[in-house]
C-alpha cells in the first residue's frame, strides 16, 4: 500500500482546479460561434437551422458517449468484481457523473421537438401526421412523436443519472469508511443494472440518431453507439491519466500495466467497432433493398464518402495496425498519440452517424460543426474539472485497491 | 553417450544443475532476481500457481511467437482474398445476387476467419515447438522433493547448460536465497532411444495405412465387371421393386403398374382437369393423333427433299408444325374478320401461333364482379409493367425500351390486338400460366383462380373497346352522354 488518504497526490493539480470556468466560457463562446456559421453561411435560414440542429446533436451525443463508456466501466468492474481495475475507476466514476450535466445539453433539442414543429432535424416531427413525406414514417407515429420522444428522453437520462450518482455516491462514503458492504451492494446491483443500461443505451441510440432517418432501421445501432462510445471512453481516460502523471499526480496509483490494459481495450474496442460497423453494412449491401440501403446511400455521396470511407483508414486500418503491438500498448508516447487520435476520430464516427442526413458535405458546414465540436468537448471538460475538484482521483477505501497496486501483465 | 552405472557408484552421471526449493512465491521471485542479477539465462521457475511478476524476476525475454502468428495471421487474410478473388472472379465467373465478380466486402468475413484460423493454429503449434513440447520426461522428476511442486513449493532451477555454469559458484549463490533445500539434479540416465516394439508398431501401422490407399489406386486403375464392394451396405440391398423391373406377381410382368382407366392419380388433377390447364386434355388424344400423322409426314416429305422444300407442298403442314411461320397469316386472319367472342376452332392454333390444343372456351369457374376485381388487381400487378393498365402493350417497361431506343427489344403484346381478342380463352389462360417468347410463365406466383380471374378481366378490357351503349347499366349511361358532351 504506497497510498495515504487525502494526500495531494491523488487531488486535481492546482492549477486545473479553477479552469472550468474558463472551460465553460469557452464552450459557449464556440457553440454560439458555430450557430452563428450556420446561419450566416447557410444558403437559407431553413438550412441553418438543419444544419446547427444537426450540428449540435452529433457533438452532445459525442460529449454524452464518454459518459455512456464510463457508467458501463463501472457497472462492469463490479459485475465482474475486478482488482486490476480499482485504482483507474474513480476517474471513470467522475467522467460517468458528467451524465447528468450533459444531460442538460439536449434540452435545445427536446424544446425544439416539443414546441416546434418541422423536419429540422427528425423527419417525424410534425403536428400533422399528413405533412409527414414518406408514408412508412407515417405509420411510426404511434412511437416517433414529440410528447413520447419527449418522455422517454427525459426518463433514459434520468436513469442514467440515477446509476451514476448512486455508484458515485457510495464510493465516495467508501473513502470514508473503507466499508466493504458499499462494494457488496454495488455488485449487487450491478447485473440488473447492466441489463437496464443495454435496453436505454438501445433506446437513445434508436431515438436520437436513428430516427433522423425514420425509415430507415438498423438493430444493431445500438450496440454501434455502444461500441464507439468505450472507443472513446478509454481514449479519453488514457489521455486523462497520462495529463495527470505529466502533473505530477498519481505516480504510483496508475503503473504502465494499467496503461497497458487500458490499451488493450481500446485495441479490443477498435477492433469491436469496426466488427459492428461491417456487420451493419454487410447485410444492408448484400440485401440491396432501397429502404435499407438509403441510410448508406446519403453517406456514399455528395462529398460524404471521403468521411465514411476514410474511417475505414482512421477509425479501423490505423488505430488496428498501430495498437496490435503490445510494445506500443506499453509505451506511454505511443499510447498517448493513438488515444489522442482515436478521441478525434471519435468524433469524425460520430459526424458519420448524424450529419450526413442534414445536406451535401460543404467545408463552411463542416468549420461550423468543429467549432460546435470543440465547444461541446470544452463544456464537457468543464464539467469533469468541476466534479473532480473536490473528490480523490482514487478511491481510496476500495478493498481491491492493494489488486491493483501490485497488478501486473503476464509476458504472453 | 549413455552411462549405465548405476547412482551409486563413484562417477556421478551428469549435472543437470541445481534446484532450490521454497515455501511461498516472495522467496522465490527474491532468489530469482538474485540469480537473473548473477547473469545466468538458463533458468526456470517451477509453481503450483502462475506467480505474476515471475518472467520480470528471472528475465525471460518477450517471446517472439507474437511475430510468428502476425505473419501466420497475414498469410491467412491473404489466402483468403486470392483464393476468394481466383474462384469468383477468375476461374469460375458467376453472378450472385447482382454483385460484381469481385466484393470485396462479400470477402471480408472469410478473409477474417481464415486469418484467425492460421492465427490461431499457428498459436497454438508454435506454443508447443518453442517451448520444445512434447517432452515426455524432464530430469527434475529424478528429485523427490520436486513431487511437491504440484501442490505447495515453489522451486528455481539454474541448469548446468547455462554458459556461466559454475557446479560451486552457483551452489553458493542459491544457498545464499535460504532455500529450503537445495539439491543437485542429474541427467536422467535412462535410454533415450525408443524401445524397438514401438518402432515395430510404428511401422506396422504405416504399413496398414497404405492398404486403403493402394485399394483406391487399384480400383481407379482398373476395370471390374463386379458390383462395387459395399463395406457400409446403406440400405443399398431392399426387398422391394424399382421402375423399369419386372416382376412375377402380375401377368404381364410389369412392375410398373399402368393407370386404371376413368381413374385420376392423387396430386394427378392438375394434368387433368382444364381449370388448371387451359385444355381438355381428354379430347388431346384425337388432336394429338392427326399431329402424330402429320410430323411424320413433315419429317419424310424433309427426308425426302432436304435441300428445297416447297412451300406449297409443306404451308398447311408447317403452318401448324412451325410456329415462325404460322405467325405470318396469324396477323392476317383474325384481321379480315371482325373479332368474335368465340373463333371457331379450326381457325385456333394459327392465330396462337403456338401449341395446338383442344382449347376451353367457357371459364370453369364462376364469372362475376369479385372476380373480375381480382383480375384487376393482379393484372395491374403482374401484367400491366409490361401491357400497360389498359392492356394496350404501352405498360413502364416498354416505355423505359423504347426511351432507350433499343433495337433487339420486343414489344409486348396489345391484348386488344384481334389476334389475342380471338384467342379462345384457354389459350389466354395457357400463356399467362407457361409464357411466351419473352414473357415468363406466371402459373409458379398466380394460383389458378387468379389467373383465371386476369383472363376474365383481359375480356372485359378486349369488350370495353367493343361495346355498345346498351351494355352499360341503365343509371350509368347518363354519366356516359355527359361525358361526351364534355367532349
Amino acid at each position: 500500500m504506497t497510498t495515504t488518504n487525502s494526500s495531494d497526490n491523488l487531488k486535481l493539480p492546482e492549477a486545473w482546479a479553477g479552469k472550468y470556468l474558463l472551460c465553460f466560457t469557452l464552450g459557449v463562446v464556440l457553440i454560439a460561434a458555430s450557430g452563428l456559421v450556420f446561419f450566416v453561411g447557410a444558403p437559407s435560414k431553413s438550412d441553418g437551422l438543419r444544419f446547427g440542429m444537426h450540428s449540435y446533436l452529433a457533438n452532445f451525443i459525442y460529449a454524452i458517449s464518454f459518459g455512456i463508456g464510463a457508467m458501463f466501466f463501472v457497472l462492469v468492474s463490479f459485475l465482474t468484481r475486478a482488482g486490476w481495475s480499482a485504482s483507474i475507476r474513480r476517474l471513470a466514476e467522475l467522467i460517468s457523473m458528467t451524465i447528468p450535466w450533459v444531460a442538460c445539453l439536449f434540452a435545445p433539442i427536446l424544446l425544439v421537438v416539443a414546441f416546434s414543429k418541422g423536419s429540422a432535424l427528425y423527419e417525424w416531427n410534425f403536428a400533422n401526421v399528413e405533412d409527414i413525406k414518406e408514408s412508412i414514417v407515417q405509420a411510426k407515429v404511434g412511437y416517433l412523436n414529440g410528447p413520447f420522444f419527449v418522455t422517454r428522453a427525459v426518463i433514459c437520462l434520468g436513469i442514467w443519472s440515477l446509476i451514476v450518482a448512486y455508484y458515485y455516491r457510495l464510493s465516495r462514503k467508501q473513502d470514508e469508511t473503507g466499508d466493504v458492504g458499499l462494494t457488496l451492494d454495488r455488485q449487487k446491483w450491478s447485473a440488473v443494472l447492466m441489463m437496464i443500461f443495454a435496453l436505454t443505451v438501445s433506446m437513445a441510440a434508436f431515438d436520437w440518431i436513428m430516427s433522423i432517418d425514420a425509415d430507415w432501421f438498423s438493430t444493431i445501432f445500438g450496440v454501434y453507439l455502444f461500441s464507439a462510445s468505450m472507443f472513446g471512453f478509454f481514449a479519453l481516460m488514457i489521455v486523462s491519466f497520462m495529463l495527470l502523471q505529466r502533473n505530477g499526480k498519481l505516480k504510483d496509483e496508475v503503473n504502465i500495466e494499467h496503461y497497458h490494459d487500458m490499451g488493450k481495450f481500446l485495441f479490443g474496442f477498435t477492433m469491436f467497432w469496426s466488427y459492428i460497423a461491417f456487420s451493419q453494412f454487410l447485410l444492408y449491401w448484400y440485401g440491396n433493398i432501397p429502404e435499407e440501403t438509403a441510410w448508406f446511400r446519403v453517406r456514399i455521396n455528395d462529398g460524404w464518402q471521403y468521411l465514411s470511407y476514410g474511417l475505414i483508414i482512421v477509425h479501423f486500418a490505423i488505430p488496428f495496425l498501430g495498437l496490435l503491438s503490445r510494445h506500443v500498448r506499453r509505451h506511454r508516447t505511443g499510447l498517448f498519440f493513438f488515444a489522442c487520435w482515436a478521441l478525434v476520430v471519435h468524433w469524425l464516427d460520430m459526424t458519420f452517424l448524424v450529419m450526413p442526413n442534414a445536406g451535401p458535405f460543404s467545408m463552411g458546414m463542416m468549420f461550423g460543426h468543429l467549432l460546435g465540436g470543440i465547444g461541446m468537448f470544452s463544456l464537457f471538460i468543464g464539467f469533469l474539472l468541476l466534479r473532480a475538484s473536490d473528490a480523490p482521483l482514487v478511491a481510496t477505501g476500495d478493498p481491491r485497491l492493494h489488486e491493483a497496486l501490485s497488478y501486473a501483465n503476464p509476458l504472453l | 553417450m549413455s552411462e549405465k552405472k548405476p547412482q551409486a557408484a563413484p562417477a556421478k552421471p551428469k549435472s543437470f544443475g541445481w534446484i532450490a526449493e521454497y515455501v511461498d512465491e516472495h522467496s522465490l521471485l527474491a532468489a530469482s532476481r538474485k540469480v537473473r542479477d548473477s547473469g545466468y539465462t538458463k533458468t526456470d521457475a517451477y509453481t503450483p500457481f502462475p506467480v505474476h511478476g515471475i518472467d520480470e524476476a528471472l528475465g525471460i525475454k518477450p517471446t517472439i511467437l507474437p511475430f510468428i502468428v502476425l505473419g501466420a495471421g497475414f498469410t491467412g487474410l491473404f489466402t483468403a482474398l486470392i483464393l476468394q478473388y481466383w474462384t469468383n472472379a477468375y476461374d469460375y465467373k458467376y453472378i450472385i445476387s447482382g454483385k460484381p465478380f469481385a466484393s470485396w466486402p462479400a470477402n471480408i468475413p472469410v478473409a477474417f476467419e481464415l486469418t484467425i484460423l492460421f492465427s490461431a493454429f499457428t498459436t497454438f503449434l508454435g506454443m508447443w515447438a518453442l517451448n520444445g513440447l512434447p517432452k515426455l520426461s524432464n530430469p527434475l522428476f529424478n528429485s523427490e522433493r520436486f513431487d511437491r511442486v504440484t501442490n505447495d513449493r515453489f522451486f528455481l532451477h539454474v541448469d548446468s547448460r547455462d554458459k556461466y555454469f559454475n557446479r560451486e559458484s552457483v551452489k553458493d549463490l542459491l544457498a545464499g536465497t535460504k532455500p529450503e533445500s537445495l539439491e543437485e539434479v542429474v541427467e536422467d540416465s535412462s535410454p533415450t532411444a525408443l524401445p524397438s516394439v514401438i518402432w515395430l508398431g510404428l511401422g506396422f501401422l504405416f504399413c496398414a495405412s497404405l492398404v486403403p490407399v493402394a485399394v483406391v489406386l487399384n480400383m481407379r486403375a482398373g476395370n471390374d465387371e463386379n458390383p462395387r464392394w459395399h463395406v457400409f451396405f446403406d440400405m443399398d440391398f431392399q426387398p422391394k421393386k424399382k421402375a423399369q423391373q419386372t416382376t412375377t406377381i402380375f401377368a404381364d410382368a410389369r412392375i410398373a403398374r399402368p393407370q386404371v382407366p376413368g381413374t385420376v392419380a392423387r396430386g394427378s388433377l392438375v394434368n387433368e382437369d382444364p381449370f388448371y390447364l387451359g385444355f381438355d386434355p381428354t379430347k388431346q388424344a384425337s388432336l394429338n393423333a392427326a399431329n402424330n400423322i402429320r410430323l411424320v409426314s413433315a419429317a419424310d416429305d424433309k427426308a425426302e427433299k432436304p435441300a428445297d422444300t416447297a412451300p406449297d407442298t409443306a404451308s398447311e403442314k408447317s403452318a401448324t408444325t412451325d410456329p415462325v411461320k404460322a405467325d405470318e397469316p396469324a396477323k392476317e386472319t383474325p384481321a379480315a374478320n371482325p373479332p368474335a367472342p368465340t373463333p371457331t376452332p379450326a381457325a385456333t392454333p394459327a392465330a396462337a401461333g403456338g401449341p395446338n390444343l383442344p382449347w376451353i372456351t367457357e371459364f370453369p369457374l364462376e364469372v362475376d364482379a369479385s372476380l373480375i376485381a381480382l383480375g384487376k388487381t393482379k393484372f395491374e400487378i403482374y401484367c400491366s409493367v409490361c401491357h400497360g393498365y389498359a392492356g394496350d402493350g404501352d405498360g413502364l417497361v416498354h416505355r423505359r425500351a423504347e426511351q432507350l431506343q433499343q433495337g433487339y427489344w420486343l414489344p409486348p403484346t396489345s391484348v386488344h390486338d384481334p389476334r389475342i381478342q380471338a384467342q379462345p380463352i384457354g389459350n389466354i389462360f395457357y400463356t399467362i400460366s407457361n409464357g411466351k417468347g419473352k414473357m415468363a410463365g406466371y402459373g409458379t406466383v398466380l394460383s389458378p383462380k387468379e389467373r383465371w380471374a386476369i383472363v376474365s378481366y383481359v375480356r372485359a378490357l378486349q369488350r370495353s373497346r367493343n361495346a355498345n351503349i346498351e351494355d352499360v347499366p341503365v343509371e350509368m349511361r347518363a354519366k356516359i352522354e355527359e361525358a361526351k358532351k364534355a367532349e
